[in-house]
């Protein structure tokens, strides 16, 4: 993905298996978010071409592959502020397809569960604003995990979070992929990408620098180098 | 009731036909789509039924059917023809169009009238019709203001690529805002014509823009409830102001500064706003020891 003269993400191929979670590590600018505005096709591909289920779709608007079971969340914070929780959350249900008045019920459930789910219980009726930002971001997740999509893509998600709040959400995700969801995450939080993730990818600069088993990404000399710098990577 | 009804006839009639007017600026503006495409539509409605009357003598029903369709597909041109245009530009955009409605209907010829406009379009419209037809309209719009729609509505004025993320095809919610404001806009301008009998390029000119916009202002963008608000305010202001003379129309833009400065969402935001916050104290009173989980707590505790 080019912008102009800036090329954002360039030369990467990457596959994702069903159900696991897959994460992209690297430093502010590397490319994530680009990544995954491409993904999601919130930006248009310069060259190259996106494949779902052996089908290329880097060609349909980002609502109708919304439609096709993807769902993402954002890097700040995006919920509709006139809006009560319980509605934010109810939006991500109202995707589904063809749900109709029969089905209604299983849209209930199906809000509960992902507030429920989400620690958000007993905030139903607050608004975004009257919320912490880390309550904020479990909004956004409940949002995106209502629909019980094929594909979650999430951008940094525990932002703003604690770290026991942090450990909360990284079980959830767990848990959604024990259910079969495959997920790609975003996180500058290196412990939670190795306790949460199968499969890691990190980036510098727009390129992949490695991808493999998190523990030794981790360790790889080329991803030291591009969070801590040459000469303090030396050192560690 | 009656003596007061038939002294005050013209004036109910306007506060209906005004609110049909005020709802087809504030339905675009719901849906984040800054048009003002509706009061052109007002004029084609208005001259389409005059013109389907006078000549055709078709009766009200079709009259003013007929000038819907018609402002309808046009609305739905203008849409595609606008598809690229937002804010003020697109806000800029739909005003020349009401212009262009004016300069037609000027230079129509036998067709409008020119510059005198049309006389005798006389029809069966009672203020009932009025009110059973307002009453439609504001039926299907509180329901498209509340549920599943109503959200996926708030989603696209709010943040099209959030709503775009959830699966909204927001495109097609544009083209739906200038349809159902063409609609509108043209229903309210059929009407106006059938109780008036006349119209004249004049009576479609940019002061229903500033009118209709004052409505909504001071009443309130996000609900009919704020264009019905407006429109009974804006209606009857005048013969309250009568006093005031030449002052009059300081005293309207006072109105509407004030209101657009100190009150931005409407009479109808302000009771919103102060309904929500007695909820709000209502809920934080009775918080004594929910069944919130431990994160929903912790959350509670640290307001934003």
């Amino acid at each position: 993905m080019h912008f102009g003269g800036v090329k954002a993400v360039d030369g990467l191929s990457i596959d994702l298996t069903e159900g696991s979670i897959f994460g992209v590590l690297g430093p502010n600018g590397s490319g994530k978010s680009t990544l995954l505005a491409a993904l999601t096709r919130f930006v248009d591909l310069t060259a190259g071409s996106l494949h779902l289920d052996g089908e290329e779709y880097h060609r349909i608007p980002a609502a109708t592959f919304a439609r096709r079971g993807v769902a993402r969340t954002f890097q700040t914070v995006r919920l509709l502020p006139g809006l009560t929780v319980e509605e934010n959350v109810r939006l991500g249900a109202d995707r589904i397809r063809g749900r109709g008045i029969r089905e209604r019920g299983k849209g209930d459930d199906d809000v509960a569960e992902a507030i429920g789910r989400t620690g958000l219980r007993g905030l139903e009726r607050h608004r975004p604003g009257e919320l912490s930002y880390g309550a904020q971001r479990r909004v956004e997740i409940a949002r995106a995990i209502v629909a019980k999509p094929r594909l979650l893509l999430l951008d940094e998600p525990t932002a703003g979070m604690n770290q026991s709040e942090r450990q909360e959400i990284s079980a959830l995700l767990r848990e959604l992929r024990e259910e079969g969801l495959t997920q790609v995450l975003v996180e500058h939080d290196v412990q939670m990408m190795v306790d949460t993730c199968d499969h890691l990818f990190a980036m510098n600069f727009g390129k992949l620098i490695a991808d493999g088993v998190p523990a030794s990404v981790v360790r790889e000399p080329a991803v030291r180098e591009a969070y801590l710098g040459k000469r303090w990577s030396e050192h560690v | 009731m009656i003596a007061w009804y038939d002294t005050n006839i013209i004036l109910i009639q306007s506060t209906f036909v005004g609110l049909l007017m005020a709802l087809s600026l504030q339905v675009p503006i719901r849906f984040g789509v800054f048009s003002f495409a509706g009061i052109g539509c007002y004029g084609i409605g208005a001259y389409v039924a005059a013109i389907m009357t006078i000549r055709y003598e078709w009766p009200a029903a079709a009259a003013i059917g007929a000038g819907m369709l018609i402002a309808g597909v046009v609305g739905y041109l203008l849409a595609l023809t606008v598809r690229r245009l937002g804010g003020l530009y697109l806000g800029m955009a739909t005003i020349a169009f009401d212009l262009i409605v004016g300069v037609l209907a000027v230079n129509g010829g036998d067709l409008t009238g020119g510059p005198s406009g049309l006389f005798g379009a006389l029809a069966d419209v009672t203020t009932l019709h009025l009110v059973l037809i307002s009453a439609v309209v504001i039926g299907l719009l509180a329901y498209s203001e509340r549920g599943a729609i109503g959200r996926r509505v708030e989603a696209v004025r709010e943040d099209p690529e959030l709503a775009a993320s959830m699966g909204i095809d927001v495109r097609r919610h544009r083209q739906a805002a200038f349809v159902i404001s063409a609609l509108l806009g043209a229903c309210a301008g059929g009407l106006n014509v059938l109780l008036r009998t006349t119209i004249a390029p004049t009576d479609i000119g940019f002061s229903l823009v500033v009118l209709a916009l004052t409505m909504i202002i001071v009443g309130g963008s996000r609900s009919w409830a704020g264009a019905l608000i407006g429109a009974m305010i804006f209606t009857w202001l005048p013969g309250f102001l009568e006093f005031s003379g030449q002052w009059q129309k300081v005293i309207y833009g006072v109105i509407v500064a004030l209101a657009a400065i100190w009150v931005p969402g409407g009479l109808l935001g302000m009771m919103t706003d102060a309904y929500r916050s007695w909820q709000r104290s209502r809920r934080d009173a009775g918080s004594g020891d929910g069944d919130r989980t431990p994160l929903g707590s912790r959350a509670e505790g640290t307001p934003a």
